[in-house]
């Protein structure tokens, strides 16, 4: 189940990038045109006491076609920058400023409006460069400055939009999934394969973007930086949700919220940074992106989990492997959505998880429980005879495990009942999360220390049957079996994310599978069950959203998904016998699910493009041209149908369809 | 004559460059200045120098009376006003002066003001050469503007 939680997060963190990137200044996608005067004309603010310097500046800029103004005063400039929001898109600041410090406007500029800012000073010491990027300069430039260095401020603009909306998201895991649609930096984060989290940390560290760096001493003292984002994402972040909460989000200023939590260690500009990302995140959720808003969930819950390159190799490894049951593609595909074509009558529908949610809510206050745990992502009835099935081997290994496993479903739920009201503030959701956790912890009666493990678990997704006896295996063993585990799942999701909806497996999850963790680990499952189910009807609007932004690359998602049916098959089949048995099982398992996943993205893909009618071809073969009568249908509505349909497909069905 | 008068004078120009490079008073940085001169701004390189030597005598007054004015002195804005300096020397290539701002800076970031009063003289008097220099070389360039502007009817 937290596989599969894994991959629908995952899912949603590369939809939002890519909504981003159509969005705003595409260059960075790739994928999208750019227009062709692009850097011409980019509206470049300079900042510099320094006459001299900025008079060079300001023709050097003119010189690179960008729109220059100057200005010789900090505070002229930030009054400049208040008056005419939306005018520029970049600043350039100096250090040193004799009415204000160049830091002070790179902090106002930075909670005020979000530009990029970009420092320069002649002091090109280490320290000073550190502190620069700890305040959050996208860039350090040391004086002299070149030309050519100027030509290619530009990239600071599309990379802030970026990282918007990865911030969202707000993770490494975002970071990673980027890299992977740029093929980039794959070997680097093989590196976080073979280690624990802290290697993918170290990963992180490497890399070369400043941007990245600044993300990361953004949120953390350098001291502090082993764990930076475990720092942020864990606890840290609900004592700042529940400190701006008290203030009122408008009242929310940095300094206070730091001394409302109280967190020894942690600076004010930390919290600055932090909180201007919060507010994007309310801005962005006031907005009513479906899919932003998931994402973001999943972003900031995430945000220690790394995605491993090496989760690519490992699928399509597997996916050389056998052949798809029918079965376990109906139950992956068709129950999440909750539709009535799926093969079990007992599907929860989204219907029913507002009613849950709340009553999850009341349960259970105060704590914090990490994000990751919280992060859980929704999980879906199984088809009955699928659930049965995985229930039995899942009780069994479930039987020695601890009920761990039984948290991670609860957050799952949990992300479910966020989705669903997409109204909701961010606030409110952490909160929910983090209750519904309480909730589960308390019911389990497991001791928090787990919180990291089980965090991972949740990044991965697993398919209904598969994530039974991952959790159980994952909860049985030691946290470090985990942690690897989850990273491989992550890398699963993020190479399949881009491909499309993988809120379709997210759902499969059983009932059965859930209720029989339930069984095992002494919950009551009835709660906690329904919150999963109505996740899944999130990740299915999710799933729409990432559609859009998945239709610039449809052939490459088609090719993938062909591929990697296959594997799911295998997986599958070699799930059900060994369940309980291993860690490696639950990866690979999970790995198919993602495939899965990947299939169904795919199939959304299809739709998008060629707007419903790509959805009959391929559905047609399998089912019988039952999904072409329906092209009239918006894209969420495809999505579900589609899915429901695949149920019946026999796995060579879904290969041709995927060849073709 | 007077053609070759601009020939001359441009030979001149590039031997002066040529010995300034030498010696370390400037480095490339003022070849990038001289680049970004262009039809929209035909005189950009003498107007940022002016700039600079503005700047410049501000900020060696303000060093100044921070060194002697004051029984303790406030290097902490010794150290900003040098920052300044350095940056904007080395903004037009001024090297010289920029690694005596460098020397300068080191001094008083030991409150060493010995080191400090040392320095500033220096300092001083590599902006006077560096001065000097700048205004022979933009001397020799405004005659060869205008040797080069001077028509010859008799020839065509």
């Amino acid at each position: 189940m937290a596989a599969l939680q894994r991959v629908a997060s995952s899912v949603s963190t590369s939809a939002s990038s890519y909504s981003s990137a159509r969005g705003g200044v595409a260059a960075a996608a790739g994928d999208v045109p750019v227009p062709e005067q692009f850097p011409a004309g980019l509206r470049v603010l300079v900042v510099d006491d320094d006459t001299t310097c900025l008079r060079i500046l300001e023709q050097m800029l003119r010189r690179c076609l960008y729109h220059v103004t100057t200005c010789s005063q900090a505070t002229v400039a930030l009054n400049m920058l208040r008056e005419r929001k939306g005018f520029f898109d970049v600043v350039l600041s100096d250090v040193h400023m004799p009415d204000m410090d160049g830091f002070k406007l790179l902090e106002h500029v930075g909670l005020e409006m979000d530009l990029p800012v970009i420092m320069m000073s002649a002091d090109g010491r280490t320290s000073a460069v550190m502190r620069g990027i700890k305040h959050g300069a996208c860039d350090y430039l040391i004086k002299p400055i070149r030309e050519e260095e100027l030509k290619n401020i530009w990239q600071h603009v599309i990379r802030k939009k970026w990282n918007e909306n990865k911030d969202f998201e707000q993770s490494g895991s975002l970071e990673d999934n980027d890299r992977h649609k740029r093929g980039n930096d794959d070997i680097e984060n093989a590196c976080s394969v073979n280690e624990g989290t802290e290697g993918a940390l170290k990963c992180q560290k490497r890399r070369s973007s400043v941007k990245e760096e600044d993300d990361e001493l953004e949120n953390d003292d350098p001291s502090t930086s082993k764990k930076p984002r475990v720092v942020w994402s864990v606890e840290l972040h609900q004592q700042f949700v529940s400190a701006v909460n008290q203030l009122g989000i408008d009242k929310a200023v940095p300094k206070r919220i730091l001394e409302l939590m109280s967190v020894p260690g942690l600076t004010r500009e930390n919290v600055a940074s932090h909180l201007q990302k919060f507010r994007l995140y309310l801005k962005r959720l006031s907005v009513g992106q479906q899919g932003g808003i998931s994402n973001a969930f999943c972003g900031s819950l995430d945000s220690n989990v790394k995605f491993n390159p090496l989760g690519r190799f490992d699928i399509q490894a597997l996916a050389v492997a056998g052949q798809i049951p029918p079965q376990t593609l109906a139950a992956l595909q068709a129950d999440p959505l909750g539709r009535p074509t799926g093969p079990t009558g007992g599907i929860v529908t989204t219907v029913d998880q507002p009613a849950l949610l709340p009553t999850s809510v009341q349960a259970s206050k105060g704590i914090a429980i990490e994000h990751g745990v919280a992060f859980g992502q929704p999980l879906v009835k199984c088809p009955s005879n699928i659930s049965k099935h995985f229930v039995e081997d899942a009780t069994k290994g479930f039987g020695a495990w601890p009920s761990n496993n039984l948290a991670t479903v609860g957050p799952s739920s949990n992300l479910g009942g966020i989705s669903t009201q997409h109204g909701n503030i961010m606030l409110d959701i952490l909160q929910q999360q983090q209750r519904q956790l309480q909730q589960q912890h308390q019911v389990l009666s497991l001791p928090e220390p787990s919180r990291s493990i089980t965090v991972q678990p949740s990044c991965l997704v697993v398919p209904s049957q598969s994530s039974v006896c991952f959790q159980a295996g994952n909860s049985s063993t030691s946290v470090n079996q985990n942690s690897s585990y989850n990273r491989n799942a992550a890398i699963d999701y993020s190479l399949l994310s881009p491909q499309s909806n993988n809120s379709m497996n997210i759902g499969q999850l059983s009932e059965g599978d859930l209720k029989a963790a339930g069984i095992v680990g002494g919950y009551p499952g009835q709660g906690p069950m329904s919150p999963s189910v109505s996740s899944c009807s999130i990740n299915a609007d999710n799933s729409a959203a990432r559609r859009v932004q998945n239709t610039s690359m449809p052939t490459r998602a088609a090719r993938q998904s062909s591929g990697l049916a296959p594997n799911i098959c295998g997986v599958q089949g070699s799930y059900g016998a060994k369940s309980g048995e291993v860690l490696d099982q639950g990866p690979l398992a999970n790995l198919g699910f993602n495939r899965g996943t990947c299939i169904a993205s795919q199939f959304a893909v299809g739709q998008f493009e060629t707007p419903f009618t790509s959805q009959g071809k391929i559905y047609v073969e399998g089912n019988g041209n039952k999904v072409k009568q329906e092209p009239s249908m918006e894209f969420m509505v495809n999505a579900r149908v589609g899915i429901p349909l695949l149920q019946h497909f026999s796995p060579s069905d879904i290969m041709s369809v995927y060849t073709e | 004559m007077l053609g070759l008068g601009a020939d001359r004078l441009r030979a001149d120009m590039s031997r002066l460059l040529a010995l300034l490079f030498h010696q370390g008073v400037l480095d490339e940085q003022f070849l990038q200045l001289q680049q970004l001169q262009d039809e929209s701004s035909p005189n950009f390189v003498s107007e940022v120098v002016n700039i600079y030597f503005h700047e410049s005598e501000k900020l060696l007054r303000s060093l100044r009376g921070i060194l002697m004015d004051r029984e303790f002195s406030d290097y902490k804005k010794m150290g900003i006003h040098l920052n300044q300096f350095m940056g904007s020397s080395s903004s037009i290539g001024a090297k010289r002066v920029r690694n005596v701002c460098v020397a300068f800076r080191a001094a008083s970031e030991q409150n060493n003001r010995a080191g400090c009063l040392r320095a500033l003289e220096l300092l001083e008097h590599e902006y006077c050469y560096l001065k000097n220099k700048l205004h022979e070389f933009f001397q020799i360039e405004q005659q060869r503007v205008l040797a080069a502007g001077v028509r010859y009817p008799m020839q065509n």
